[in-house]
């Protein structure tokens, strides 16, 4: 049983929708790359799989479970991790504070791991995440929604406005991710790269999927490379 | 008395009476930051909060039980008006609640005089004379409205900033969406919000009576002063709230004997509009994060 299942899934804000009929599955132990053009519905779409937007057709199933009728908060506490792709720290709060937020029984120990694995975090532990540069930023938002250990982790173009050594840096997390129970939804608009650590890609484009499959077969496929994962190899 | 103990005596009031500022000042900026809009039934919570301690302190003959029942009472009324009125209207929109929350002012206002009448109470407590220290006249009221009120603004903060609680409050204030998606309950931080709101409120009503009298516009009064003192602070700032309420207390008792005592709500009406003109960040002018 895959861990998300998307069925053909409609939404947007108001009238108009954003994305119309996107289906896709996600299982444990994968990365699956969600790519597209500007504007073709990505962020849409993650938004509507957490709730954050209302959908107006289709179904999201979580572990084999309807998941319509959970609270944001709820899709959080079940396993659902969301790293968005603008406004994702708590800015007044401090560093420590923000890692703090995400509640947990052993939240000490999970926090001293977080510092262990994230070096960088623990030297600005007392400063105001608003303060951070936009590599820590990026770190922490990672490091914050890894606290809660969840199964499943939607990431909105994490290397957006890194510098190619944190690009770098950012992929090797995320790499590193996925385990037995652990499934990543990963939207990036650097494809190439993270194609080459997925199992399998979309495309969106205007709010349709226009290609899905093994990423192998995405980034072997000269067209498409073309029109939607840029021309350096 | 010499100017320097005026000026001293004057401070002193000021001081007092802002600490009561800051307290309406906090409960304004923290419905603004964490909800989303200006309360201006805030005043009338105050209002109610002083009736209530006053009529449960007479019933029992003890101004502590008082205090409590006051505080229980208005932090359940202003529950009850967020899931009555303002859950609803903020999904709308924030002026609606403004202006809903104007009606709700009159409405606790007017039902309230329904029974209580329009004279003012006073509480019982024994009348002694001002200490003299050097010409500087402290009433011992002043001094236990000062340490109930510093007490007060300092719980709140250690509840802002050492508890889970306080942290998703702040965490709600920054971004309501990322809060959301970070498994708080927001429902439960809009309802612990606003049973703070309503504590704070009854404890600055019962300040206002031990200091002054009771009386149903005794709230509404304190409304602008709290505005401007939000407003002098940044509007989104907790601390800058209650400096912001030191700051117009001061110049309430100091240009009081200049412009008359009962034009110094005016300058509390210039200084907003000074502010809102010319610095609108507030007294430490730093434009918050966008949301
Ligand atoms: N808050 C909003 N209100 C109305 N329309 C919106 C809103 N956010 C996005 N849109 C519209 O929805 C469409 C899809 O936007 P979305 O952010 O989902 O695209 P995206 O694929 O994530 O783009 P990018 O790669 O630039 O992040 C766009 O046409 C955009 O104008
Ligand atoms: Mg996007």
């Amino acid at each position: 049983m895959p861990l998300l299942e998307v069925g053909p899934l409609s939404g947007g804000y108001g009238d108009a929708d954003v994305f119309t009929d996107v289906s896709f599955s996600l299982g444990v132990g994968e990365i699956v790359t969600l790519a597209g053009t500007n504007g073709s519905g990505k962020s849409s779409l993650v938004k509507a799989i957490l709730g954050l937007l209302p959908r107006t057709r289709g179904s999201v199933r979580f572990d084999g479970a309807e998941i319509a009728g959970w609270s944001v908060g709820e899709r959080a506490r079940r396993g659902i991790g969301y790293v968005p792709q603008v406004a994702n720290v708590f800015p007044s709060l401090t560093v420590h504070e923000n890692l703090q937020v995400i509640g947990v029984d052993d939240q000490r120990q999970r926090i001293a791991e977080t510092y262990a694995a994230f070096p960088a975090l623990e030297a600005r532990k007392r400063n105001r995440a608003g303060s951070l540069s936009g590599g820590e930023r990026q770190q922490l938002a990672i490091a914050r929604v890894l606290i809660s250990r969840p199964r499943l982790i939607i990431l909105d173009e994490p290397t957006a406005n890194l510098s190619p050594l944190l690009v770098n840096q950012v992929f090797d997390i995320i790499q590193r991710l996925p385990s037995p129970g652990v499934g990543v939804l990963l939207v990036e608009q650097r494809a190439r790269e993270a194609l080459a650590i997925s199992a399998r890609g979309i495309i969106m484009e205007a709010g349709r999927v226009c290609a899905a499959g093994p990423a192998r077969e995405l980034l072997a496929d000269g067209d498409l490379a073309r029109r939607f994962l840029g021309q350096y190899a | 008395m010499s100017s320097g103990q005026w000026i001293a005596n004057q401070v002193l009031n000021g001081l007092v009476e802002g600490l009561v500022v800051a307290l309406v000042a906090l409960a304004i900026t923290l419905v603004y930051a964490i909800a989303r809009f200006s309360n201006a039934a805030t005043g009338d919570y105050l209002t109610f909060g002083a009736y209530v301690t006053k009529g449960a302190a007479t019933w029992t003959g003890s101004l502590a039980a008082g205090f409590v029942a006051g505080m229980v009472a208005t932090a359940l009324l202003s529950v009850f008006f967020y899931g009555w009125v303002f859950r609803r209207l903020l999904q709308r929109s924030h002026v609606i609640a403004l202006v809903a929350s104007i009606g709700v002012a009159f409405f606790i206002r007017h039902t309230m005089t329904l029974f209580t009448g329009h004279e003012p109470f006073v509480f019982d407590v024994p009348i002694v004379r001002a200490w003299n220290i050097n010409g500087l006249l402290l009433q011992p009221t002043d001094v236990a409205v000062a340490v109930a009120g510093v007490a007060s603004l300092g719980l709140v903060f250690a509840l802002l900033h050492f508890t889970a609680l306080g942290r998703h409050m702040r965490a709600v204030a920054d971004n309501v969406d990322l809060a959301r998606s970070s498994g708080i309950d927001t429902d439960r931080v809009m309802i612990a919000l606003w049973l703070l709101i309503g504590a704070i409120a009854a404890i600055a009503g019962t300040l206002v009576g031990l200091k002054s009298v009771i009386h149903p516009e005794m709230g509404w009064d304190l409304l602008l002063p709290g505005f401007a003192a939000a407003i002098l602070g940044g509007f989104a700032s907790p601390i800058g709230a209650v400096v912001g309420g030191l700051v117009i207390g001061l110049t309430h008792e100091l240009a009081a004997p200049f412009v008359g005592y009962s034009y110094k709500l005016a300058v509390s009406f210039l200084i907003i509009l000074a502010f809102l003109l010319w610095r609108p960040g507030g007294l430490f002018g730093r434009v918050e994060e966008v949301r």
